[in-house]
């Protein structure tokens, strides 16, 4: 963004005003609405995103590349050796030291297959390792917040109920005290 | 007798709607703002080509340390500089392709661990992907090249010394290997030492 632009956008900033701030009657219902609204998004946008990633975990990409990657390499080599070659006119080679050449590079090609693919299996080991690690500890702080989401709507549930029950003891007791009051009034009224 | 509990006097207090309902305007500005761009890094660490980019970086060190120097007789001569290229070239293709999917899935892992509300890695994966390091491999390659250029070079160089003596001994009026200044009986070991006290001023 240009200076200028940021400009006009601070400008523009500069005009809104506290007055246009949603109205909030009950914050209670505004949280349960939010809160339902984030988990539909993230099931919407995330689910299928970290469905795909939990997958990953088995992942073979790697290693199925190595034996077409190591082929491609050896025949970029072999075009390159061939072409010097010409360059300097076979370089005085004999036929026997092609041969050597090319048995060379084939037997290296199979040396580097086997390489190759040892340090990709080992390279998908510790990358879906990797994963599986950053994977369970989001998983982890997942389950850490559900449970202190748990734990607080236990809490408050559990207090509410609590209320109430000393409320409706609250009220029992303040209706028996009433009616024993009405029940002695009416003793000394008829003067039994 | 206390009065009956008013209804108003339990409901939200005028600070705590305020606190409110800016808590909901920050809300709605990063459901607007915000939350679009986190869907932005989700699409982009899922269609990015990572591993392309290192892939041209791995490819393209391994060309300039074994290539760069253009082609030498004495390498296209040599028995092994095509296998040790293809070696090379391999193992470093297999590293770019573990640095690239490496820094797709650390994206993906952010954006999924921001997604979540857990910390994110801020790193982008371009910068992560373009480092790679050398194998083993290339290195061995490079080092095994520069011994074959040293080589080559110091045949060239005594070659050449060799011609220019034997050239020089003729001028002086000697014979291509004998020079023209050697006394009658004298011998190589006795010449050749004189030369080099006349040369570093010594007696």
């Amino acid at each position: 963004m240009a200076l200028q632009d940021y400009q006009n956008n601070m400008a523009q900033t500069r005009n809104y005003s506290v007055s246009s701030l949603p109205a909030v009657n009950d914050p209670e219902k505004v949280y349960a609405d939010i809160s339902r609204r984030d988990f539909e998004s993230y099931l919407k946008d995330y689910r299928g995103f970290e469905n795909q990633l939990i997958e990953a975990r088995n992942d073979t990409s790697l290693v199925d590349r190595a034996p077409g990657e190591i082929a491609k390499q050896n025949e970029i080599a072999a075009g390159i050796q061939r072409r010097n070659l010409s360059r300097y006119g076979g370089a005085g080679l004999s036929i026997a030291q092609r041969q050597a050449q090319e048995a060379n590079l084939q037997r290296q090609g199979q040396l580097g297959l086997a390489g190759g693919l040892n340090t990709a299996r080992i390279a998908q080991r510790d990358l879906n390792k990797r994963t599986l690690t950053d994977l369970i500890n989001i998983g982890q702080g997942v389950n850490r917040t559900a449970n202190q989401g748990l734990a607080t709507a236990s809490q408050n549930s559990a207090q509410k109920a609590a209320a109430y029950k000393n409320a409706k003891a609250a009220h029992s007791s303040q209706m028996m005290g009433m009616g024993a009051q009405i029940g002695s009034l009416a003793l000394m009224a008829f003067a039994i | 007798m206390s009065s009956k509990p008013k209804k108003q006097n339990y409901q939200a207090s005028e600070a705590e709607k305020t606190q409110a309902s800016v808590a909901k305007a920050e809300k709605d500005y990063f459901d607007q703002t915000y939350a679009p761009l986190l869907r932005e890094m989700r699409d982009t660490s899922m269609k990015e080509d990572l591993t392309g980019v290192s892939r041209g970086v791995a490819s393209a060190d391994t060309m300039q340390t074994l290539t760069g120097a253009g082609p030498t007789l004495s390498g296209s001569r040599s028995v092994d500089e095509a296998a040790d290229l293809a070696s090379a070239a391999g193992s470093q293709m297999i590293a770019a392709n573990t640095v690239g999917l490496g820094a797709q899935r650390q994206e993906q892992v952010g954006v999924l661990g921001a997604a979540r509300g857990q910390a994110g890695e801020a790193q982008s994966g371009l910068a992560a992907a373009s480092r790679i390091q050398n194998t083993k491999d290339l290195q061995a390659a490079k080092a095994k090249q520069q011994i074959r250029m040293a080589r080559a070079n110091a045949i060239g160089q005594l070659g050449t010394t060799f011609a220019l003596q034997g050239m020089k001994n003729k001028a002086g009026g000697g014979s291509f290997f004998k020079p023209g200044d050697i006394k009658e009986g004298q011998s190589r070991l006795d010449y050749g030492m004189g030369q080099m006290k006349d040369y570093f001023g010594i007696g």
